[in-house]
């Protein structure tokens, strides 16, 4: 069974082929803000290397945040009509999630994508990948002070493509986390959307405003 | 001659489209989902709501315009996309849409200026007759193009500040319409009396436009009334206003047909939809002689049809774009 997995959320794109649970191949690089113009090829370009037909794919695997709102969405618009047009599930994973698969012998891990203005996009996994602290939008210092009222810091490995302290850099393990929703049943194109885990301005200001 | 289906994706504001166009004039199937009750929550469009919508929206807009004439994505020949100008989030939703539908079917990808398909409107009515003038009037635009055949836009004049449709919005604003105000001053003007003194715009023999003196002067007229405690009346406010823009737009168009020596005008975008700039026009080409095409009200707002029907043509030209096409905010058709 052929999948293909997509990760435009954040700085670093991943796109990748699996038969069943091995990578067959990858294409990762630093987002340069021309993710718009490349995507299509370097999944074209993917698909040629490996000798297969795009249409043969079977599952389909996308990071819908949270992260950069743009990047999500390229990723996740991409994504669906792929989904839609060969009639496949397509199953939605956490960009935090995808950080947590980095390599680490910690019992916990911590992604973390700088949210601006203090905040964070966070969580807090254990090492098979399992939720334990919600993903959130959340100040930083807030975050870091239940953390330390709650867990051993040493048990924790931060991981983030930012310069936060303590952090290493991520190494995403895409036959973990594919292994990990393997059997999750997926969504429907049309309900696949972004999580962009935070309102936009415009929203929050109308709130504040009410 | 084999039937060409074009499959068109208009993703540029804050309208979700897609339709199936036959040779470049047939509309076969549309779906237009629009946003317009979101962002008048907040008294315009939101750029990022506007993004945020287009994708949840996009693969059912398409799906439904394939089902509605039970067509499959197999017997489209082509796929056309605006690629701007536009706002770049919501553009970059239909291009990357339209990138993916061409590579997993393998169909040719037309990139289409949005602003063609706003003059291929017109095609949806009756072929277009060569040469023309189009006067394109929206909230972005206000230009006059002289197009000798197909696909061959040329500018000879346009506005060197607002766009036409830019000072209605702000002329409803400071009357106290809500947004979108445009088509709310035009249905004012229709019931009120031109009584304000306000100046025709840019009165010249240039084919340029300005629209941000007259809009200033409304602006003014209302804080100077204001401050003489006196109330303004919105509808003879609205009447005036529209009377100078819809006579310097009129005249100046008039004149650039007689100095090109063309027989047809067309109107495009959004402010065609304008009935008092309709009603000038139809009046005048009737006493010149002048074959004048007006977009169908739900045409002059923006849609995928007129998108497919300039693609059409530029699929005949052979323009093509490939799977690095890229949205762009701003790119110049002429």
């Amino acid at each position: 069974m052929i999948s293909l997995f997509i990760d435009t959320a954040d700085k670093t794109i991943t796109v990748g082929i699996l038969k069943d649970l091995n990578l067959i191949c990858y294409d990762t690089m630093e987002n340069k803000n021309n993710l718009s113009e490349n995507i299509l090829n370097i999944i074209k370009n993917l698909f040629d290397e490996s000798n297969l037909n795009i249409n043969c794919v079977e599952k389909i695997f996308v990071v819908n945040g949270p992260g950069s709102f743009t990047g999500i969405r390229i990723g996740v618009t991409v994504a669906k009509v792929i989904a839609w047009s060969l009639k496949k599930p397509i199953i939605l994973i956490s960009k935090l999630e995808t950080l947590a698969s980095s390599n680490t012998k910690k019992k916990y891990i911590v992604p973390l994508i700088d949210a601006r203005r203090g905040y964070i996009f966070t969580g807090l996994y254990n090492n098979k990948l399992c939720s334990i602290i919600e993903d959130e939008y959340v100040l930083y210092d807030d975050f870091m002070l239940n953390l330390n009222e709650n867990y051993d810091l040493d048990d924790i490995e931060f991981v983030s493509d930012y310069d936060f302290l303590n952090i290493i850099k991520p190494n995403i393990d895409i036959p973990k986390i594919v292994k990990k929703h393997f059997n999750d049943k997926g969504v429907n194109p049309h309900q696949a959307n972004p999580n962009y885990l935070k309102k936009t301005e415009a929203e929050e200001n109308l709130i504040k405003n009410d | 001659m084999k039937d060409i289906y074009i499959l068109a994706i208009e993703t540029s504001c804050d309208e979700t489209s897609c339709s199936i166009i036959r040779n470049g004039c047939d509309e076969l199937s549309t779906i237009v989902l629009s946003q317009i009750d979101i962002h008048s929550l907040y008294g315009g469009v939101v750029p990022e709501i506007a993004s945020r919508n287009h994708i949840e929206n996009i693969t059912i807009v398409i799906e439904e315009t394939l089902n509605k004439i039970g067509l499959k994505m197999e017997q489209i020949d082509a796929i056309a996309v605006t690629y701007g100008p536009g706002l770049i989030g919501s553009l970059m939703i239909g291009v990357q849409a339209a990138k993916t539908l061409s590579y997993i079917y393998n169909k040719p990808l037309i990139p289409v200026h949005h602003i063609a398909g706003h003059i291929y409107a017109n095609n949806l009515v009756k072929p277009l007759n060569f040469p023309l003038i189009a006067l394109v009037v929206s909230g972005g635009h206000t230009d006059l193009i002289y197009m000798k055949e197909d696909y061959s836009f040329e500018y000879i004049g346009g506005t060197l500040d607002d766009a036409v449709g830019e000072a209605y919005d702000k002329v409803a604003r400071v009357i106290g319409l809500k947004y979108p105000g445009g088509p709310l001053v035009d249905e004012l003007a229709h019931i009120g009396e031109d009584t304000y003194n306000l100046p025709i715009p840019l009165d010249d023999d240039s084919y340029n436009f300005s629209f941000s003196g007259i809009k200033s002067a409304v602006i003014n007229l209302v804080h100077n009334e204001a401050q003489k405690n006196r109330k303004i009346v919105p509808e003879n406010l609205a009447c005036s206003f529209q009377n100078r823009v819809v006579e310097i737009l009129t005249k100046k168009t008039m004149n650039a047909l007689k100095k090109y020596n063309v027989q047809n005008l067309i109107l495009a975008g959004g402010v065609s939809a304008n009935k008092g700039l309709r009603e000038k026009f139809k009046n005048l080409c009737y006493k010149e002689n002048i074959n004048l095409t007006i977009p169908k009200l739900k045409y002059c707002t923006d849609n995928a049809a007129m998108i497919g029907a300039a693609g059409y043509y530029a699929y005949k030209l052979g323009k093509r774009a490939d799977l690095s096409l890229n949205a762009k905010a701003s790119d110049k058709l002429y």
